[in-house]
Order: C-alpha cells, then structure tokens, then sequence
C-alpha cells in the first residue's frame, strides 16, 4: 500500500578519500585539543607563582612533575595503574553527557561495582580465570543497576543531578557495611578479605610496576563505547535525544528509553571500574576505600569534550598528574597539593568556555562544544 | 547616517560578505533582500559587533564607528532585534526593557521608574504593551515589542530589524509597519529584512538586493515592483505565480473523526472532522496559535490525540507513532526547523535519516552503514540545491531557507502517499518558495494527499483546492478553493460567520 520506497543508493556514492577522512579528523582533533591545551598553559603559569611563593625552582619542580608521571617505567606505571579506573568513571560520565544526562553517580557506582567483583572473587568457586571473568561482568551489571535506578527515576521526573548524588552516599555506605559484616576478613585494615591470587588481574609486567591489564580493557571500553556512540542506530537515537529531544519526539525515538540507557551505561562503565580497582589494584575492598575516583571521572570527561579518546587522554593526564606530583615533592619539596591546585586551575578553565573563548576570540565558540555543561544540567 | 564601506567576512571558505556597500540615511526604512544564505543577517551581525568584519569600515555621521562589540553598537545608538529573541521569560517587561542598563543609584532597581519609563515610550510609539506583565505569557507579537522597547529604552537611532514578521500574524505586521513608519517619522532610521517583497513593496523606502555576498543593486521602492526585485535576488526570471495543473482528486488517503488533542496549556484540538485525497492539497488557514500545530502532531503520530480517529487508507493508525506512521506512507514538515526538524549539532548526513535510519539501506543489526547514508544526502542535497552542498556540514551551520530545504528534501524522499506540511515556507526566499510549492504541486500531480497548514493566506489560495479555517481548536468553516474571498475566509479567522452561525455575533472580545 505504501509508496514509501526511498529509491537505492550506491554505496561507493557516499565512500570518502582516505584525504578528505585524515583532514577532517586532524582538524576535529586540533580544536579538540585546543582548549585544555590553553587551559593547562594557564594551569602552569599560575603554578609558576605558587611554586616560587613555597621558595622552590620552577624547572626543577616542573621537571620532577615530568620525570614522576613519565620519565621511566615505574613512573608510567604509577601513571596507568592512576588512570585505569578514571578511564571507566570518565565514561561513566561521558556516554550519559551524550544522552543528556549529567551523571554525578559515578563514585557510588563504582563502589558498588567494587564490592560485586570482590563478593564474586572470594565465594565463586573454580579457576581463578574464569572466577575474575564472572567478578567483573557482576561489578558492571552491579553499576548497570546502580545507574539504571537515577534512570528510572528521571522517567518519573526526579532530576538526575539529586538522586546520583543520593545514591552515591547509600551505594557507598552499603559497600562499607558489606565490606564489614558479611564479607569481612581477618587482617588489621578493616574490610574484606583478599580474593585467592589466581583471581587478582595480572600485571601488565615490564617494569610498569603495579600496573594491570585492566588498562587495557579500559582501551576496549573507550573503543567500544566511540562505536556505540557513533556507529549504531542506538548511539544515534542515543544523541539524538541528547542534543534536541523535540526533534527526537519527531522522529518516533523515545526520550525516557534513551534517557534511561544512557545513564545505565554510564553506571555501568563505572561498576566496571570499580570491579577492576577491586581485582586488580587492592585485591579487596578496604574501608575506607579509594575514593573520588567517581567524582574525578566528572573532570576527566571535560577534559575530555565527553568523548571517548578524550577521556582516555584525560584519565592519563589526570593519572600522571597525580604520579608527578609525589616525584616533585619527593625531590623538591613542594607540596602534593600543587597538583590538586594545577587540576582545579585546568578543570575551571576547560569549563569557564566562555573565558577562553574570550583569549582564543570568537572563533573558538565552536571548540567549546561538546565541554557546556548547560546542556547536561538542563534537562 | 551610516555608511558600511567594503565589508567583507568569510567563514572557512565561505564568503558571506564580499565588499558590502550600504547607505542609510536618516529617516528612512531601508529593506534588505536576498536570498537564503545571500548573506544578510551577517551583514548586520558584523553593524552590531557580533561578527568582526575581515575588511571594510563604518561610519556613523562621517566618523569611522568603531563597533568591536554589542555595547559599542549600542553606545552608538544601533538597535537591534534579533529573530530568536533574548527575553528573560521570568521577568517583567519593565525589567526586561531595563535589564543592563538600570535606572536609579547603585544596586537597588527602581522598578517603579522603570515602567514608568517604559509606559512613556510604549505611548509615545504606540507600542502596546503592559510593562508590568511576565514577558514568558505574553505572544511572539507582544514579545517583540518588548524588543522593540529595549532599543529605545538605549536611545537607539538606527534600528535592524532581521526578518521581525516571520513569526506574525499579518494583523501584527500592519501593526508594526504602523510603528515603524511612526519611528522614521521621529527621525530615526531603520534597517528591515525580510522575505516578503509584498511587504518590503509597502514599507520600506529603498531596498538593496544582496546576492552571494554582494550588493546587486539598491532600488528605490517607489520605482521598482515584485517581478524586478525577484530577478534582482535570485539572477533569473522568478514564477511568482506558479501554475497548478487540473488534478482529479481520487480516494481518501487520510481521514480524522472527532479529533480533540492537548496542548501545552489545555485542549487545543476541540474535535477536528476532515479527509484528504489523493491528488489535492487541503489548506488549512488561520491565526498562529488556533490549534495548527497540535492537528498537524496529532496526525503525522507526534502527539497522541486524546480521543478521536486517525485512518491512513482505511487503517486505524491513531495510535501509532511518527516512525511507524513515516512507515505507512505519511511525511511530515513541521513548523520549528530548529526544534524539532533538525538536530543543529548534527551532520546534514545524520539528519537526512532521522525518521529513517532503521532501514535496512541506511543500518545493519543495529549498525549504521554511513557511506549509503551520506550517499542518500549527498543525492537529496544535489536534487534539491541545498547549500552548501556538504554532507557532512552541521545543520546549524546553514542559513535557514537552506535547512528548510533539507527538511523537505528529507521528507518528500521516497514518494509519500500522505503529506502534512506545517508553514513549509517559513523564512524562506522566494526562489525557494517557488521551489518548494514546485514540489508541493509535483506531488499532488503524482497522487499524493496533502494538507497545507500556513499562515500566509496568499500561499493557501495558491495552492490549495479546498480551504478550511481554523480557529479555537475547531474548523469554523471550509470552502473550494475556487469559491474563497479574502473577506470569507478572513471572518472565519477572526471566529466569526461561522457555519454553525447565521449571523456573525459581534462579539467584541474578538480583535480582528
Ligand atoms: N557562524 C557561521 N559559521 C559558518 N558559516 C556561516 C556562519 N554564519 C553564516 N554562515 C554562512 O554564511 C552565509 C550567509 O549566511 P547568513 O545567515 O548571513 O544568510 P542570510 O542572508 O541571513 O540567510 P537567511 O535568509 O536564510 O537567513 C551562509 O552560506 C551561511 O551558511
Ligand atoms: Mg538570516
């Protein structure tokens, strides 16, 4: 009955010169790079004051912030053993930005994903292998249903912002009663016990220290998560309803199904993320455990622009921030907290679009996108 | 008064302005013309500092004007009213009017001197208004003139106005020209764009044609007609008229009953009767806001009727949604390009599929085979001139007759059976008017049913073959296109003479 036929096309039509593909991403990456990268030279001179107001050498300090995030193998792997798990909270914030979402849950997520692995790590039975298998599918389906809850809220109108933040301190809270009580072990640092050796994630080795492939399938989760986004009709609905939800109503795609996966998911990259801390890093959940790993996740996804080659690069500048900073007050006596202060500095002016706007001028209004926060607090 | 010397502008490799002349002088209305992407609106961005201009000078009463940004051009007495408004919803009109530029010492704002001063100028110009109303219940008409009110409240001498009437009624535009040619008689000078030559013909005292970025001619209104300033424009002869062939209409494609729908803000659809057949195009006239928009969703599956029944070809389709009602034949333009025809941050690409993705010829399992995709764009683009003519441009990048043009090139792919086009030619030039009511009589030639819903009640005459009229969330009356009057049709508008009515009411809470 319907003459709605839409006449065939040839593919080869629409293929593109390998040319025309490489400009296009040099020049989409170029401005992607270019606000941290204005943001961070201005991180560096305000921390020029701060460096010479403690009475040290601005090189010998930058220098040692150098050497300790990437000057040898220990270093670079202090530095990816920081950045594993901010890999997987930067998408748990990233991939809901791109939903519309603001995803401020990836802390509770990730704990809860936390105690899963390591519920699943000291009471599966079988070999060590297939028991971390099982341990980190549980952590992500464990943060799957602590970001699907925030999603079913947000479909009966409850504003994501208030209830992640509300279900980081019960998803926090419950991981360190369960960490207590029913899978507590013996030890002085009150928590669980280790999951058996066979379990814990093996290291990367080659000198990269405490490093663990989790670093890896951080990589696949990004590569995973870019294809998701970009390459599937379900990433696109997915933006779709991100970007303009009137024109998603028109086109037939639900906003609340949307909506709802995309938190889901973000959830579930940070439970992965926990899982993998928990498996690889600690081998057991202690309490107090690791924390802010979710809320830097928040700054790692500005950094980068939501997407997920940013957050990787994000997550290892984070990382190696944090890595140099212990070098440099090692060697020159400036304190830790200089490095807070550098990320503060870089994250205010990766979100202050409109300041650097102002110093790159007009032209960088497009650069910015992808980084507004409005957006994801809007709706 | 003013004087635009030589300016150029580029985008990337788009030249949006290539060494723009414009004179204005003092006391005069002078109109803007050109079409889609001609470059117009940044030529006045670039006047009010919002663009920086590549090349070129400005000089307000012979001194170079220095305008880097807004406050500059508002320090130099240039106002401007913007096509989206910049309102804040929440606040007064008196605060909006004043807002940034407060009276009254230090941090306290004198609100009572601020409407004063706004009650003073609405009288002096005859803008009416009530400065102490909350600016997010007032209409798009009222809300311009708060606009309007704010560039006077800064003393502006020189007004721009960018395409003020494509968002009124045509009541609300004869009341603005009013305004207008009250202000130029006050000595102030105004500079108008618009895509109505009708309109530009009645208003204005001279006009300069820009096309591609360059002034083609400056004509003096009273010496120049309709036909000229077409040619003008688009560099060719422009059918202004175009002919619609004899079609015999033949079965009814789609039939609502009763049809009541929510809006917003209550019922906006009080129970709707009509039927459309193939090969004719069914005009739906009325003022904006009489329930249109909420007809057209309710029909093309975008929002689900309250009671009532859809038939496509003799299907129940009333509670299917819009992809599943694209499936069965039905396309659907909507009236807000911005909102919900497009996604700005998209690709021209992404957006060609919006309703159609999930085709086996654009996406796999779930997969996207974007070449096929950017091959049916790169095809829709060239079959309908869009530009520029890139796939993988931003939808926000383009001017907006040319992502009007995208919308429906997406949506007359594929031979529909059933059209619902809402205002399809809003803010468009008159070459694209001419293309695209082409294409609304092609496909009725082809068979397909239509509904045209416009405000423009020359556009309805033009193409439909039947007319209804809109008005409270009701048809109020419907006649053959062949035996319509303006006089008819507009009270029926106004609510009045209704067939329901033998005679009209008078009923004075009506304006017309
Ligand atoms: N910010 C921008 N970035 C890139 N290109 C732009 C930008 N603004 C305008 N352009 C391009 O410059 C040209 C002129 O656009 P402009 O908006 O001035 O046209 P216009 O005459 O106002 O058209 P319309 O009648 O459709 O509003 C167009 O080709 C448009 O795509
Ligand atoms: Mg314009």
């Amino acid at each position: 009955m319907s003459g709605d036929e839409i006449e065939e096309v040839d593919e080869a039509e629409g293929r593109r010169s390998i040319g025309e593909i490489l400009r296009e991403q040099v020049v989409a990456a170029g401005r992607a790079l270019i606000f941290p990268a204005v943001a961070l030279a201005i991180a560096l001179l305000v921390g020029v004051v701060v460096i010479l107001i403690t009475g040290n050498s601005v090189i010998e300090a930058y220098a040692a912030l150098l050497r300790g995030g990437f000057g040898s193998r220990q270093a670079l792997g202090r530095t990816i053993s920081n950045a594993t798990p901010l890999i997987f909270t930067g998408l748990a914030v990233a991939i809901p930005f791109r939903g519309g979402l603001f995803n401020i849950g990836g802390e509770g997520q990730l704990f809860i994903g936390a105690i899963a692995g390591v519920w699943i790590g000291l009471t599966m039975p079988g070999p060590g292998p297939l028991v971390a298998f099982v341990a980190i599918i549980v952590a992500g389906l464990a943060g799957w249903i602590w970001g699907a809850i925030p999603g079913l809220l947000k479909i009966w109108g409850a504003h994501e912002v208030i209830t992640t933040i509300m279900l980081n301190f019960i998803g926090i809270n419950l991981t360190f009663w369960l960490a207590k009580n029913p899978l507590s072990g013996e030890g002085a640092v009150p928590g669980t016990g280790f999951v058996p050796e066979g379990v814990r994630l093996t290291r990367l080795g080659g000198g990269l220290g405490a490093a663990h492939y989790g670093f890896v399938l951080g990589i696949v989760a990004a590569i995973v998560a870019y294809i998701l986004i970009w390459r599937t009709t379900k990433g696109y609905e997915l933006r779709t309803v991100g970007q303009a939800p009137g024109a998603a109503r028109y086109a037939g795609m639900s906003v609340a199904a949307n909506s709802f996966l995309a938190i889901a998911l973000g959830g579930m990259f940070a439970g992965l993320g926990g899982g993998l801390e928990s498996l690889g890093t600690f081998g057991k959940v202690s309490v107090p455990f690791i924390s802010n790993l979710g809320f830097n996740g928040i700054g790692v996804a500005l950094l980068g622009r939501n997407h997920p080659a940013g957050v990787v690069l994000g997550a290892i500048f984070f990382g190696g921030l944090a890595a140099g900073a212990q070098q440099m007050q090692f060697s020159t006596g400036v304190p830790l907290d200089l490095a807070d202060v550098l990320l503060a500095i870089v994250l205010l002016f990766v979100t202050a679009t409109k300041l650097v706007e102002y110093l790159l001028g007009r032209r960088a209004r497009t650069f910015a996108a992808g980084t507004r926060l409005e957006k994801g607090l809007a709706g | 008064m003013l004087e635009m010397r030589g300016v150029t502008k580029a985008f990337g490799s788009t030249v949006a302005n290539d060494s723009i002349d414009l004179e204005l002088r003092k006391g005069e209305i002078h109109g803007l013309l050109g079409e889609n992407g001609a470059g117009k609106s940044t030529l006045v961005k670039i006047l009010y500092g919002l663009y920086k201009a590549d090349e070129g000078e400005i000089y307000i009463d012979g001194e170079p004007a220095g305008i880097t940004t807004p406050s500059d051009a508002v320090d130099r007495g240039i106002g401007m009213v913007h096509q989206h408004f910049m309102l804040v919803p929440t606040l007064s009109v008196a605060e909006n009017v004043v807002l940034g530029a407060e009276p009254g010492q230090g941090p306290r704002l004198d609100i009572a001197a601020a409407e004063r001063a706004v009650r003073d100028l609405s009288e002096r110009y005859g803008l009416r208004v009530d400065p102490t109303a909350n600016v997010g219940h007032l209409s798009v008409g009222v809300q311009q003139r708060v606009e309007v009110l704010k560039t006077l409240y800064r003393d502006a001498r020189i007004l721009v106005l960018d395409e003020p009437t494509a968002v009124l009624t045509p009541q609300e535009t004869d009341e603005l020209f009013t305004v207008l040619r009250g202000f130029v008689d006050e000595g102030l000078s105004i500079i108008l764009i618009t895509h109505k030559l009708g309109e530009l013909l009645g208003v204005s005292d001279r006009i300069t044609v820009i096309r591609d970025g360059k002034v083609v001619d400056t004509v003096v209104t009273s010496e120049t007609d309709e036909a000229e300033l077409a040619r003008l424009m688009v560099g060719r002869e422009v059918v202004l008229q175009v002919a619609k062939e004899d079609v015999e209409a033949g079965d009814v494609r789609m039939e609502a009953s009763d049809l009541i729908v929510d809006g917003a803000s209550g019922e906006a659809v009080s129970g709707v009767g009509l039927e459309i057949r193939s090969g004719e195009i069914l005009g739906v006239a009325g003022v904006d806001g009489n329930g249109q928009v909420e007809l057209a969703e309710a029909l093309a599956g975008v929002r689900q009727p309250r009671s009532g029944r859809i038939e496509l070809a003799g299907e129940d389709v009333t509670a299917l949604d819009s992809a599943a009602m694209r499936a069965r034949g039905l396309a659907y333009v909507p009236e807000d390009r911005g909102g919900k025809g497009l996604v700005g941050e998209f690709t021209l690409a992404e957006n060609f599929v919006l309703k159609t993705y999930r085709r086996s010829m654009f996406s796999k399992i779930g997969w996207l085979l974007r070449n096929a995709i950017r091959a049916f764009a790169r095809r829709r683009i060239d079959a309908f001139d869009v530009r520029p003519p890139n796939p993988q441009a931003s939808a926000a990048s383009l001017s907006g007759g040319n992502q009007q043009k995208v919308i429906v090139a997406r949506e007359l792919a594929g031979e529909p059976d059933v059209l619902i086009a809402n205002q399809p030619t809003r803010g468009v030039d008159v070459g694209a008017i001419e293309f695209i009511h082409g294409q609304l009589l092609e496909q009725r030639e082809r068979g397909a049913a239509i509904l045209l819903i416009s405000l423009e009640l020359d556009e309805i005459r033009q193409l439909a073959d039947r007319i209804a009229v809109m008005y409270d969330g009701r048809i109020v009356g419907e006649i053959d296109a062949a035996d319509a009057t303006d006089e008819q049709l507009g009270l029926w508008m106004a609510g009045r003479g209704g067939p329901d009515e033998d005679q009209p009411t008078g009923d004075d809470r009506v304006r017309s």
